[in-house]
């Protein structure tokens, strides 16, 4: 093993290093190991099997993953399928409401009718509607029907 | 023949409907904040205390007069008395001003939990910076969760004064949540219900505040339900059902929300010691491993000793770190619901499914006080015979929800905070404690106690026990007085009134002072309300006294 020169050893697992071109024998440029550096520092991590948490290269900030950023931010979904949801039962509730006014609505008409008939005949007493007093033919009286009846058939 | 009074199904939904009104984001956090200021479990005392002494009578008392006179607040108030429908009045006035900011809560509970079926959540981490080489600078100064809070879902400005524009996102979601409103009350309200330091005078201020508060007392909305009850119904018992669950609620949600604290105290005790490793690490280039919890400090005097000239370089940087002032810091209101606990959360094992699940405990909690308070402002007004008789009981709530909704736009602006923290704060205090103070002289002494006594004897079938007439007529008027008088003196005590706003610079919040316009915006919603129960009732004087003019000039 050569070209690996220790210097400046300290306690944590860190080290500086130049980069040598064997064929013009100089070090390169630090801006050019700088941004070799950063092109690759995925391949660089993965042969350490390290990551930009654990492995850090001084004076070359690691740029971060933006997050996820999909094109319809979900939220928008959510709210949209709740929104439909809200708006729909809404209008159930309205035209049944409305449907229910219409049917009672048409009930006092015809109780309406039936009294003002009632009124023409001078027959209402105590508020009572006429419906039931008005038979189809004359006046019965149940109490003769059954006397009737009682006597035995010839 | 008079249309009957629609009842509820059964005396239990007649209860749910309480107590989900009852129970709401107070009980989650105003009362755990209190527990904490006031010396914790001691707290409880004074708690318990007030009430007995002040809760639950008061609540009978709504409860009664609602069952007993079978209307909303305006008519309860107008049959005891007609110089005194301005109560009712007032109550309507200040059900109309928490609804108007009330809702605004539900919509920020929407929003989280829209943005809670994302991996990582939000508010879990930082937006990255321009060149994507770190994080966005307000976010790394304070933390992410109140960035989420206070730049992504409020984008509050600086102050008071900047008020902005509406935003499209808080505005479409509180559109959400007054529809749905709209469709829990559509149907009518019936439909609603499916449920120390001991010797600091402060924290008997405060529990009997809280009692007060909690249990939504003079908003008109207990009046509002009670009304739609069989005279029949045992309305003792319904209140100190409601009153006891409604503080067990708090108490259990104390417990939750300390537990909650501790787990983020720790994880963020944690984590700054982690920091404070990383840093003195790289500085001093340890090994790997050797700092611990245990031999920080050694470690950082030893370093302080040998490298004084690098230690003073990085010293600024160096936080403390303490467990005790991370439990510390108690926060209440919109903070610990939006901030504390989305930081725990964030930092548990399934975060989308707890982040789920409490907002839309949120939610449940605020929408059941949202459909209490419109029962307030809805039964009044379908009561008085002109305006149903113009328009169906849908156009009238449609009406109410869309006015409340317009007007709630402003608190979706930059500054909409801040107003919202004037409503919150002013809106209901003061005119409360003066509306329940004269509701319970007016029963015993305008409307006389023995009258109502005979009233409740002949309607529920039951005696009134003498500890309720003794809390009705002498000791829980007493409470409010001096309630009252405390905080008018602590108000004009202390001079301008200040708030905090949000400094994005510094990433923390800080304190400021009211502008001269918003003051007054204060002074017109205590007065207001307040006003309504002397002009109401001088206007009933004035008509009362042309109307015997002009039968006496015709005599």
């Amino acid at each position: 093993i050569s070209h690996v020169l220790l210097c400046n050893v300290t306690q944590r697992v860190s080290f500086w290093f130049v980069v040598t071109d064997p064929s013009k024998n100089h070090t390169l440029p630090a801006v050019e190991v700088q941004t070799a550096i950063r092109m690759n520092k995925n391949r660089i991590n993965g042969a350490f099997f390290l990551n930009d948490q654990t492995l850090e290269f001084l004076k070359i900030p690691s740029t971060l993953a933006p997050p996820m950023d999909p094109s319809v931010p979900i939220w928008i979904i959510i709210f949209g399928v709740i929104f439909c949801i809200v708006i729909v039962a809404i209008t159930l509730l309205i035209l049944s409401g409305i449907r229910q006014r219409r049917r009672k609505n048409k009930e006092p008409s015809e109780v309406d009718d039936a009294e003002d008939k009632c009124e023409n005949m001078n027959t209402i007493e105590n508020g009572i509607p006429c419906d039931p007093l008005d038979m189809k033919g004359g006046h019965m009286n149940d109490a003769f029907m059954t006397e009737d009846e009682r006597l035995t058939p010839l | 023949m008079e249309k009957a009074r629609p009842l509820w199904a059964n005396p239990l939904q007649f209860v749910f409907a309480c107590i989900s009104y009852a129970v709401g984001l107070g009980n989650v956090w105003r009362f755990p904040y209190l527990c904490q200021m006031y010396g914790g479990g001691s707290f409880l005392v004074p708690y318990i205390i007030m009430l007995i002494v002040e809760g639950m009578p008061l609540l009978y008392l709504e409860l009664a007069v609602g069952q007993r006179m079978r209307q909303g607040s305006i008519g309860a108030w107008r049959t005891i008395s007609p110089y005194l429908s301005g109560v009712g009045v007032a109550s309507v006035v200040v059900s109309f001003f928490l609804s108007m900011y009330y809702n605004v809560i539900n919509a920020w509970a929407f929003w989280y939990l829209f943005h809670s079926f994302q991996d990582p959540l939000p508010w879990s981490v930082c937006p990255l910076n321009g060149n994507h080489t770190g994080y966005d600078e307000e976010c790394e100064k304070a933390s992410s969760t109140q960035y989420f809070w206070y730049r992504k879902t409020l984008n509050i400005s600086p102050s008071l004064q900047e008020n902005g524009g509406v935003q499209w996102e808080p505005a479409l979601c509180l559109l959400l949540a007054w529809l749905v409103v709209y469709l829990c009350i559509l149907r009518g309200t019936e439909s609603t219900g499916k449920m120390e330091q001991l010797a600091n005078p402060k924290a008997w201020i405060n529990a009997a505040t809280q009692i007060f508060f909690s249990l939504g007392l003079g908003f008109g909305s207990l009046i509002a339900f009670a009304s739609y009850n069989e005279p029949s119904s045992n309305c003792q018992k319904h209140a100190i059902i409601v009153s006891l669950i409604n503080s067990f609620t708090s108490i259990f949600a104390s417990i939750v929300t300390f537990s909650i604290y501790g787990f983020k105290a720790t994880f963020n005790y944690e984590n700054c010691l982690k920091k404070v490793s990383l840093l003195l690490t790289n500085t001093f280039d340890l090994e790997d491993g050797f700092l611990t919890a245990s031999n920080l400090e050694q470690v950082k005097g030893y370093l302080a000793s040998a490298y004084p000239s690098k230690y003073s370089e990085v010293f600024p940087h160096i936080k403390n770190c303490s467990l005790e002032s991370e439990l510390d810091t108690a926060v209440q209101g919109t903070g610990l619901a939006f901030i504390v606990y989305t930081e725990a959360i964030k930092n548990m094992e399934v975060s989308q499914l707890w982040s789920v699940l409490y907002f839309f405990m949120l939610l449940m909690l605020g929408i059941g006080s949202m459909l209490g308070n419109t029962a307030a402002i809805l039964t009044p007004l379908t009561d008085s015979k002109i305006i149903s008789s113009h328009l169906p009981k849908e156009a009238i709530s449609g009406l109410v929800c869309l006015v409340n909704c317009a007007i709630g736009m402003v608190f979706t602006m930059e500054a909409g905070n801040y107003w919202f923290d004037i409503f919150n704060d002013y809106a209901a205090t003061l005119s409360l404690l003066l509306i329940v103070l004269v509701e319970t002289i007016a029963v015993c002494y305008v409307y006389g106690l023995r009258r109502f006594e005979s009233d409740l004897k002949a309607m529920t079938g039951r005696a009134v026990s003498w500890y309720w007439k003794v809390m009705w007529a002498g000791v829980s008027p007493l409470l409010i007085v001096s309630l009252f008088v405390f905080y008018l003196s602590d108000y004009i005590l202390t001079g301008t009134l200040k708030y905090q706003a949000w400094d994005a610079s510094q990433g923390q919040l800080v304190t400021k002072d009211y502008p001269a316009y918003a003051l007054a915006v204060i002074g017109l919603l205590v007065a207001s309300s307040t006003m309504c129960i002397p002009l109401v009732a001088l206007g009933t004087f004035v008509l009362h006294h042309l109307k015997r003019g002009d039968v006496a000039s015709v005599a």
